[in-house]
């Protein structure tokens, strides 16, 4: 009888803390969402406010978009290549070769140039921000900014947002340039098409709603990047050990709202189309 | 008894002298830890003040409740005869111009070179011509014996060197009140000197009011004109470099030992 009884006894023990496990997360992660958003408000309150630094604004700028380059060209063109490349056998199947430019060209501006270059850009950008604010509270750059007078959420974490939001569409513009001339590449190594043939299908295959949805969705991206960055970078307080914490943090939960933008961005573009 | 004669003489002194910075039963608790229970005191015009304590005694605390950068519990925090709990956002960075504050690390700007985190500071001054800012900028490092590293970057320098970058830092302002964060940890004892005089010069050139935060004996010896022991959140003695070396209670004694 007393064995029965300890069975239950640890069952419904198991049972309240598995609960209270469950009710912990949950509450810590509308918490965490409710900070995320007192963040965001704080930005948008502190963007409006003068004195604006337009300086540090031109300088993140440089220093988030014209350093992502490279990284971006080169991801994009091996990105074009690699779909031409593995689109080809199929539609050759079907006889419809001839329509792999259109094919390609639809695919990257809507929903792979984008989407690839963001999370390129959250794991490159993303990570850096989360991790030099993590390290600028620690070494406590931050509280002397605070105490030289200087209004330390304006002049770095207004700025990183703006430069993130304003950057990476340009740079997915860049992408998707470069990917289409990586898919041109594509279609010459078992082909021959023209330079001025490749890119008129791919133009003519594009309308007005392919490509400004797709344009819009990545201010979006580039803001959820740079405000994960910053709140995480920002909040860090566990030492040394939290600047890996916030790293990490800012590419995994970044990478995460990508694909939900990008999910909710599809069902809005759906709904005019 | 010579000692306490001393000690209530000093103090008398104190409060006649107009005072830079007042505290009022400042109280401060972190969750459960009472850091700051009860503390009152005083920093004159043009006066050095020591802090000494074992670590987690709450010196640090004190200083950043002064500068906002902590929140105090209750209690009263007057700057400038303004009690900065009460005080705006805009009136606060008013106010934080007045003080300095040189952190334990130096807390230089790691992306920005020597000349950079010295006109940091002056950046929204627009008042100041780039000659003018040029001139400054080089004074404040001659001040502090650091006009070669110019050009340099904080991470070129040497922990002696990034701690006099600091205070030129600092100083650039001109701040009326000055606080030091243990300004000599990590420092070999040649360069502490060093620094302990820096204070000292910053002391009688500016006429600065200063809470100096330390562990280290000889600085509080160069630089103190007062000496306050904290212990358990509380004032626990106040008195000279010379009463409080030879206090009769063996704690405060240990201090100096």
């Amino acid at each position: 009888m007393s064995v029965i009884i300890q069975i239950k006894d640890k069952e419904t023990e198991s049972s309240i803390k598995k609960e209270t496990f469950f009710n912990t997360t949950l509450k810590n992660f509308f918490l965490e969402i409710s900070l995320i958003t007192r963040f965001a408000a704080h930005f948008f309150i502190e963007l409006l406010k003068p004195p604006y630094e337009f300086g540090e604004l031109l300088k993140q700028s440089y220093l988030i978009g014209c350093k992502s380059l490279p990284l971006v060209g080169i991801t994009g063109f091996i990105m074009g290549l690699v779909l031409t490349i593995q689109s080809r056998p199929t539609l050759v199947q079907f006889g419809a070769e001839s329509w792999l430019p259109a094919m390609v060209g639809v695919s990257i501006i809507r929903e792979i140039g984008p989407v690839i270059t963001a999370l390129i850009f959250a794991g490159k950008v993303g990570s850096g921000i989360g991790a030099e604010l993590a390290s600028m509270k620690v070494t406590e750059q931050i509280d002397a900014m605070e105490v030289s007078g200087t209004n330390p959420f304006k002049y770095i974490v207004v700025t990183r947002i703006l430069s993130t939001s304003l950057m990476l569409p340009i740079l997915v513009v860049f992408a998707d340039v470069i990917a289409l001339y990586g898919s041109y590449v594509g279609v010459n190594l078992k082909g021959d098409v023209s330079f001025h043939l490749f890119f008129s299908q791919v133009i003519e295959s594009l309308d007005f709603m392919d490509v400004f949805p797709a344009l819009i969705k990545t201010f979006f991206f580039g803001f959820a990047i740079g405000l994960i960055g910053c709140y995480n970078g920002y909040n860090s307080n566990k030492g040394t050990e939290g600047v890996g914490i916030s790293a990490n943090a800012a590419v995994v939960y970044a990478s995460l709202l990508v694909f939900i933008i990008d999910m909710m961005a599809v069902q809005v573009t759906s709904l005019f189309m | 008894m010579e000692t306490k004669t001393d000690h209530t003489i000093l103090k008398t002194e104190i409060e006649k002298m107009n005072s830079a910075v007042e505290l009022k039963h400042l109280k401060k608790s972190f969750k459960d830890k009472h850091v700051l229970i009860d503390i009152n005191l005083k920093l004159a015009k043009g006066e050095n003040l020591v802090v000494l304590g074992k670590s987690g005694s709450g010196k640090s605390v004190l200083i950043k409740c002064l500068v906002g950068l902590i929140d105090a519990d209750d209690g009263e925090l007057i700057v400038f005869d303004k009690n900065i709990s009460e005080t705006s956002s805009d009136e606060l960075n008013t106010i934080r111009k007045k003080i300095g504050f040189l952190f334990q690390s130096g807390a230089l700007y790691d992306s920005m070179s020597v000349r950079e985190n010295l006109e940091f500071p002056l950046r929204d001054q627009k008042k100041i011509f780039k000659a003018e800012l040029n001139k400054l900028v080089e004074e404040a490092l001659a001040d502090v014996g650091l006009s070669e590293a110019i050009d340099k970057m904080p991470s070129e320098l040497s922990g002696g060197m990034r701690k006099r970058l600091g205070l030129a830092r600092t100083m650039i302002l001109k701040p009326e009140i000055m606080l030091y964060d243990e300004p000599t940890t990590g420092l070999d004892p040649i360069t502490s000197k060093e620094i302990s005089k820096l204070i000292l010069e910053v002391q009688k050139k500016y006429n600065t009011s200063s809470i100096i935060i330390t562990h280290d004996i000889e600085c509080a010896k160069i630089t103190a004109n007062r000496i306050i022991i904290l212990k358990d959140g509380l004032l626990a003695a106040e008195g000279t470099f010379k009463n409080l070396e030879k206090s009769e209670d063996k704690w405060v004694r240990s201090f100096f030992e």
